[in-house]
């Protein structure tokens, strides 16, 4: 077995009891990285010499007496639309090509203190708007599991790097889906934790009342891990939560699903999703109900009818304003002007994508006097619809199941038409609404050996409860590994 | 019936609250005379991944200011952002307090005309951020002619309160004192320094003309108003011109328009500004401010005495004038300087003589705040004591405080100075006798048992008294007295 084979705990197991060095683990993810990165480009910065040098500096702590943990010596790849101090956070944008972030995101701070080693940035789609990785504009980023079709989005790149063995553990952020649905298409895990779990300080902001930091990762137990590291209060996010966190990665391999209760969602019984994806959902539900879980009928009749349409206002509409700041006067992308419409109309127009412009047009429509209550109020209407729908569903389930996606990965250029790309996130988009914690588990592979996957959502802070029953699915599925590769020499 | 046109006017005046940091940061506020740009972080100058987090001290000082008020706080209130691109407007847009303000419906006092009091009512107090501030190329500065602009957000996110009042004034002469009595107030809580000049209050004026019945024109909004003279003036012209305008047939219309300090008119801007949808929505990155009653009652047992309450105090309670409480309160420090001087056991009327002349005229002259005023209260009380018992001519006690003031001198130090310095016991029984020897008749009237009522050994007090220029106490003048009449 190749070290880039393991996961992120068995990693730091090494290290901590010796028999492994920061640099030889780092070094074995930077040489298949380098060999892998040619075919997949799932990196816009690949951080080759500043991974080895802090894998030198973390060795010589080590030797120092130091006690790091518990993530000491793994590689992490963190998704381009989180600040990592001295390196270029693009968000997969020409407006952002050349910015350096001068601080680290909080969620990078607390992955540094656990001794992780970042070994790239994660390609996305622009501002992380979009569900294939095609939207960014350093190019696409090629799923692992077959070359010919996209990765999933926004955070395509982190998904392809986990599952393409260049990190056992990855950043994503998740607005409607993002990190969930290209876990599911690249076929790993990912974890989308509670709004306000994870500091967003130093995300850079889509929609904030919804984007929330998270893991990916090919091992449930390294989502736990990594959720134990993330998930601290931050008095500079002053919408992550004060609330005292538990333990995960102990908890859970003691968990146990007897008395628990499966909810499955009634209203879209074998509809618009794939007949592969709904028998892995029927089949997860299987496995918990042997394992001595009850599986209950739950309502979601409004959240799947109207959600995906409340969120393709609220998410542009916050959008619009949170990306105002790119106007070329103080950083980023510029095109000067003799007259300052005309500078902001070429920076703009020049440095903004087609997605992100279609949304920043959404979002200023829907929040423009006349239109306010007809979209965006009611959206917040849908919004609390769905929270309460949410709230029905967990009096009688412990943990709801669904699918991450209702399509296989598709290929290239295949979902041309906006609206067909945003009907991707219809299962995602509930749980970013309801602020719930939700985790895509890898669940094998179907036809043409493409990646399956379930879904599941928590109540609020019930991180414990979705880490128990995929840890127990991840024993009956089997954990996912890396593919092996074939790609030619990174250059 | 055009004559009858009268003004409408109500204020929105922003005050910039006196936290030290930022309202959503912790960098410095100031930003007068500082080197562009040092005084910022990622998240004042708008920076990817920075996110807002509220200055308690901002929402504290907001409470305070609509408690004193006379507001209804607000124990939810919220944070909007208001759209719009400008280069001093790092985020593309402003946090503000919308439809959910920190505090409602108050009222201030204002003087009016007649020398009475007039009601004014307050709408609304709420917290937002200030913008930057756009230096021009050119080379006076200004926009005309500029070959390039610069961005100095060193004021970007300075915490201002908004004060908005009804449309309750009635002329530009009761504008202004509106804006003093808020000034006072603002000033007397200490929640800002309220200098207009620095523009550490700002204000835009609103005004119509109303006639009878529905007649009169729209709403025009003022801005540009750096001093108390730019409100006035601006209103009175923007009063002649809607008049005139109204008078030759013509209607006002809704607009905003800036004030020319050099033309002294105002200026229409163009019609396209006009247009600006701000597109407010609830600031996603700040939850909703909860403050406890608690919290408020905390702050309203902060408030100190307002100086409303105050002069009604001094003119009620200690016999000022209406006009000599007026100076006093107008500066908190001082009215403060005037209060424990009294405290100390000063004659009130005398010190307030004092305080308004002597005091507050040095520190008007030396631009001292009266907190570095080296005379403390309690030394000019027994200083006036003594002026009051006639121990000290007025000279001399002038004299005495012009050397505490300016030598830094001890009091008994400066007595002995002006007033020739406590006499020794051989020194007072020496002028005891001459007194005596001098005033016989009065000796012996006295030791003829025709002193009933004290008159007699009374004037002989006074008279050495006086002699010593206040330097030694009447108990210890009336001792010698007593011992050198009736043991000789
Ligand atoms: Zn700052």
């Amino acid at each position: 077995m190749e070290l880039w084979e393991y996961s992120a705990w068995r990693l730091a197991e090494f290290v901590a009891q010796g028999q492994l060095s920061v640099s030889e683990v780092v070094e074995a993810h930077l040489t298949h990285m380098q060999w892998q990165e040619g075919t997949y480009h799932a990196l816009i910065t690949p951080m080759v010499e500043a991974a080895r040098d802090r894998a030198r500096a973390l060795d010589t702590a080590l030797a120092g007496g130091a006690d790091i943990s518990p993530l000491c010596g793994v590689p992490v790849v963190i998704k381009d639309n989180i600040c990592v101090q001295g390196s270029p956070t693009t968000c997969g944008s020409r407006m952002l090509e050349r910015w350096v972030a001068p601080y680290n995101a909080t969620a990078v701070d607390h992955l540094l203190g656990a001794g992780a080693v970042v070994v790239g940035k994660g390609n996305m789609d622009e501002f992380a708007m979009g569900s294939s990785t095609e939207n960014s504009f350093f190019g696409p980023t090629k799923n692992p599991r077959d070359p010919n079709r996209v990765p999933g989005g926004s955070s395509g790149g982190s998904a392809a790097a986990v599952a393409a063995g260049y990190a056992p553990l990855a950043l994503g952020s998740d607005t409607g889906g993002s990190i969930r649905q290209p876990a599911a298409f690249c076929g790993v895990h990912g974890l989308k934790p509670t709004y306000g779990m994870v500091s967003r300080h130093g995300l850079v902001a889509y929609a904030s009342s919804f984007d929330q930091i998270g893991p990916l990762a090919r091992d449930v137990g390294d989502l736990a891990v990594a959720l134990e590291v993330l998930g601290r209060a931050d008095d500079r996010d002053p919408t992550c939560s004060s609330r005292p966190r538990t333990t995960y990665l102990n908890a859970i391999q003691t968990y146990s699903l007897k008395g628990r209760r499966i909810g499955m969602v009634r209203e879209f019984a074998g509809s618009a999703v794939d007949p592969e994806l709904h028998a892995a959902m029927v089949h997860a539900a299987r496995i918990c109900q042997d394992a001595g879980a009850t599986l209950v009928d739950v309502s979601l009749r409004d959240t799947i009818a109207y959600g995906l349409a409340a969120y393709y206002i609220l998410a542009p509409a916050e959008a619009s304003s949170n990306l105002s700041r790119f106007d070329g006067v103080r950083f980023g992308f510029c095109r000067e002007a003799e007259v300052l419409q005309e500078q902001y109309r070429r920076t703009r127009g020049e440095g903004l994508g087609p997605e992100v412009k279609r949304r920043i047009l959404t979002g200023t429509y829907v929040l423009s006097s006349g239109y306010y209550d007809a979209y965006y109020a009611t959206a917040q209407k849908v919004r609390r619809r769905v929270a309460e729908e949410f709230d029905v569903a967990f009096q009688s389930a412990d943990v709801v199941l669904l699918p991450t996606s209702p399509r296989l990965p598709f290929y290239f250029g295949e979902v041309g038409d906006p609206m067909a790309m945003y009907l991707m996130d219809i299962f995602t988009v509930p749980a970013n609404l309801a602020g719930l914690p939700a985790l895509s588990l890898a669940t094998g592979s179907g036809r043409d050996g493409l990646p399956l996957s379930v879904q599941l959502v928590g109540r609020p802070w019930g991180e414990f409860d979705l880490l128990g029953v995929a840890s127990i699915l991840e024993k009956a599925f089997g954990a996912p590994q890396p593919i092996q590769g074939t790609g030619g020499k990174y250059s | 019936m055009r004559e009858e046109l009268s003004p409408v006017i109500g204020l929105e005046i922003h005050v910039q609250l006196a936290t030290g940091t930022k309202i959503f940061c912790g960098c410095s506020t100031d930003y007068i005379g500082a080197v562009p740009n040092v005084n910022v972080c990622p998240v004042c100058l708008g920076l990817p991944g920075a996110l807002p987090s509220l200055n308690a001290r901002a929402v504290e000082l907001g409470t305070l200011a609509g408690l004193a008020l006379g507001c209804r706080i607000r124990l939810r209130s919220r944070f909007h952002r208001k759209n719009y691109f400008y280069p001093d407007l790092p985020k593309g847009y402003q946090i503000s307090q919308y439809d959910e303000p920190l505090a409602e419906e108050g009222f201030i006092d204002v003087a009016d005309e007649k020398g009475g009091t007039r009601r004014i009512r307050i709408l609304r107090l709420h917290l937002e951020e200030d913008a930057g501030k756009l230096v021009h190329g050119a080379g006076d500065g200004r926009l005309e002619g500029a070959s390039c602009s610069l961005v100095d957000c060193n004021r970007a996110g300075v915490p201002l309160a908004e004060i908005v009042s009804a449309p309750d004034l009635t002329s530009p002469a009761m504008s202004r004192e509106y804006v003093l009595a808020l000034r006072r107030l603002v000033r007397h809580l200490g929640v800002g320094d309220g200098d207009m000049e620095a523009g550490s209050l700002r204000v835009d004026a609103n005004i119509s003309l109303k006639g009878p019945g529905e007649s009169g024109g729209e709403r025009v909004e003022i801005k540009n108003l750096n001093s108390l003279r730019a409100l006035e003036r601006s209103l009175e012209y923007e009063i002649s011109r809607q008049r005139d305008l109204i008078s030759r047939g013509g209607t006002v219309a809704r607009e905003t328009r800036h004030w020319n300090e050099v033309t002294e008119r105002t200026l229409g801007t163009r019609s396209k500004e006009e247009a600006q949808d701000y597109r407010y929505f609830p600031d996603p990155d700040l939850p909703p401010l909860v403050i406890t009653e608690g919290f408020v009652e905390a702050c309203r047992r902060r408030l100190p005495e307002l100086p409303d309450a105050r002069r009604r105090r001094f003119v009620e309670g200690l016999g000022l004038s209406e006009e000599e409480a007026a100076v006093l309160v107008e500066e908190r420090g001082v009215a403060a300087y005037f209060d424990a001087a009294v405290a100390a056991g000063a004659p009130p009327r005398r010190a307030s003589a004092w305080v308004r002349t002597e005091v507050l005229r040095v520190l008007r002259e030396e631009r001292r705040a009266v907190g570095a005023f080296p005379v403390l209260p309690d030394t000019l009380a027994a200083l006036l004591q003594r002026v009051e018992s006639g121990e000290l001519s007025t000279t001399v006690a002038r004299e005495c405080f012009h050397a505490l003031r300016t030598e830094e001198i001890s009091l008994d130090e400066a007595l002995r100075r002006f007033g020739g310095g406590k006499p020794s016991s051989e020194e007072l029984e020496a002028l005891g006798r001459r007194t005596l020897e001098e005033n016989v008749d009065v000796v012996e009237e006295i030791l003829g048992g025709r002193d009933p009522k004290g008159k007699k050994i009374k004037y002989l007090e006074g008279l050495m008294m006086r002699a010593l220029r206040g330097q030694e106490t009447p108990e210890a003048v009336r001792r010698t007295l007593e011992e050198l009449i009736f043991k000789k």
